[in-house]
């Protein structure tokens, strides 16, 4: 018998305001430990939070992104746990009324996968363990995050990849969270199942707490597809359980039973008071959000005629987006600035981080100038690619390699006049293309394009020589 | 009545570790407060919503940093902690 995989995903991306949720003290990673603390975050009695206004802003921003309808009243409940990550005993999050519900991320294949709901809640603080003893740092405690619930909507590892990738996109576009997942602000807890190929009821779960890299994601998502289905056909049952992946030997183990849901005992967190919104104050913050990247992405593939791999690469990364953007914009042919950006400055930034950061001497205007003298006819691609790499090492502009009179072009005359020159001194070449050998004419042409200083276009040219050999 | 397993899960929640003698009494005194938390259910239908009582909404902060405390305030009810940390030492 052949199984379906079912597969939901929380999500947990940190968010990048300046301070926590429920206090000032500073939101920054990899500072010394417990220097971003205070009365109210180390959970000391008496203390009072008050919520971050610019939390529930961002929240908004992705409920909007993705899609969702936002609650016009929404409120903090407590979700009770005792573990030293937690210094209060309880984690305020939401649980009643989260702030979003019932969004979607469209995969490329059109499928959406819907979005249960987002809440706001506080991270926990950071545990190190050292030869059986616990470090705590509550540097991280009350860190703004948000829970992105998805409903059991991913068919395959390769649809959970692409889900967790477009998320990533999106929150970094609207400027929420950045979403390392190697740093930890952004991270995930995968629910798998398995049921019988189109079968309706869905098979038992288990869930693989805190994946922090897609690839072990999407592997530890197979092996589970695997384990489940060995143990059904066996003729065992699956347990349900919270697991951990183990990346040296790419599976899966049983984590420490941790409390069911009615064990948080959630109730409303009394120390914090009601959301209210209206639909004014929603309107005026989705007027802040920038084009999303699946629309930029229609755009350069519709409109641009940029091939989707390309489009793709661009989109990805919103700087390079945005690079794109300022540099493409007012030019008749954008797709040749993402030929630019994709076969010679992503030639030398090869890795994801870089790529992020997209730190290049050139500016967006210094590239815009190459491509216009391009448009205009007054410089090849030949002597532009060769002009870009010097302008991508020195960051200096296109007239500091290529002087005006460079620039002037060359007239069709001249180009005849050269190719009449080029055939009588190549005779023995011109033979040899007239008896068959068509490479030969790249001995003419090359003669033609030295004396042309790179100028001349090397396919125009080419046609010329043809004509005249054939005369 | 609450069950004797109830009241260790309880109490395993909350991490506190009755002895046999203790267990009678904390599942009493249990059905006391749980007693006490049913008059407040009638009040309110829905066991988990908090009225709002003071009829307070959006009490919210600008996101403006406030310097932290130092260190050594932080960690000054736990012995100064170790090492800049909360120190947790092994058991058992
Ligand atoms: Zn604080």
């Amino acid at each position: 018998m052949s199984y379906d995989l079912v597969v939901g995903l929380e999500t947990h991306v940190e968010l990048l305001t300046k301070t926590k949720i429920f206090c000032g003290c500073k939101n920054s990673f990899g500072s010394e430990p417990n220097t971003n603390c205070c009365p109210i975050c180390i959970g000391l009695p008496g203390t009072l939070p008050k919520l971050n206004r610019e939390v529930v802003n961002f929240a908004i921003k992705a409920g909007l992104a993705l899609n969702c309808k936002i609650n016009l009243n929404s409120k903090m409940d407590r979700k009770n746990y005792v573990y030293p990550d937690l210094s209060k005993a309880y984690q305020i999050s939401q649980f009643y009324t989260p702030i979003c519900k019932n969004g979607y991320v469209e995969l490329s294949s059109g499928k959406r996968i819907r979005i249960h709901q987002i809440h706001m809640e506080e991270d926990a603080g950071k545990l190190v363990h050292k030869s059986g003893d616990v470090y705590v740092d509550y540097n991280r405690g009350g860190v703004p995050l948000l829970e992105i619930v998805t409903e059991p909507d991913i068919s395959s590892s390769e649809e959970a990849r692409e889900y967790v990738e477009k998320l990533q996109m999106i929150m970094r576009y609207i400027g929420v969270s950045d979403c390392k997942m190697q740093e930890g602000s952004m991270r995930c807890d995968v629910n798998v199942s398995v049921k019988p190929e189109g079968s309706r009821v869905l098979g038992t779960r288990t869930e693989i707490k805190n994946m922090n890299s897609i690839t072990f994601m999407t592997k530890a998502i197979d092996y589970e597809y695997k384990r489940h289905v060995a143990v059904i056909e066996s003729g065992e049952k699956v347990v349900q359980q919270t697991l951990r992946y183990v990346e040296s030997t790419n599976s899966t183990e049983s984590m420490r039973s941790k409390e069911d849901a009615q064990d948080y005992r959630y109730f409303g967190d009394p120390d914090l008071v009601e959301i209210n919104l209206d639909d004014l104050y929603i309107e005026q913050i989705r007027n802040t959000l920038p084009e999303l990247p699946t629309n930029r992405f229609k755009r350069y593939t519709n409109k641009f005629g940029i091939p989707e791999k390309d489009a793709l690469l661009i989109v990805k990364y919103k700087n390079v987006s945005d690079f794109f953007e300022a540099a493409s914009a007012g030019l008749k042919n954008p797709k040749a600035v993402s030929n630019f950006i994709i076969g010679q400055i992503f030639r030398n930034i090869e890795t994801e981080t870089e790529r992020e950061k997209f730190e290049i001497l050139v500016s967006p205007k210094q590239l815009h100038e190459l491509v216009k003298l391009i448009e205009d006819g007054k410089i090849n691609m030949n002597l532009a690619k060769k002009t870009f790499s010097k302008m991508l090492e020195s960051g200096k502009d296109v007239t500091d390699f290529i002087s005006e009179d460079d620039m002037k072009g060359i007239s069709d005359n001249e180009i005849e006049a050269l190719c009449r020159e080029a055939v009588s001194k190549n005779e023995a070449a011109a033979k040899d293309y007239l008896s068959g050998k068509e490479k030969a004419i790249k001995a003419i042409l090359g003669y033609v394009m030295k004396a042309t200083k790179g100028k001349g276009d090397a396919l125009k040219i080419e046609k010329k020589l043809v004509e005249i050999i054939n005369q | 009545m609450i069950s004797r397993d109830e009241m260790l899960n309880l109490a395993n929640l909350s991490k506190l570790y009755l002895s046999e003698d203790e267990i009678e009494d904390a599942m009493k005194e249990m059905d006391g407060m749980i007693d006490f938390a049913n008059q407040i259910k009638e009040m309110s239908p829905n066991s988990h919503e908090t009225p709002n009582i003071n009829g307070l909404s959006n009490a919210l902060r600008d996101d403006e940093v406030i310097e932290s405390y130092p260190q050594n305030k932080i960690l000054e009810n736990v012995n100064g902690g170790k090492d800049g940390y909360f120190y947790i030492k092994k058991y058992n």
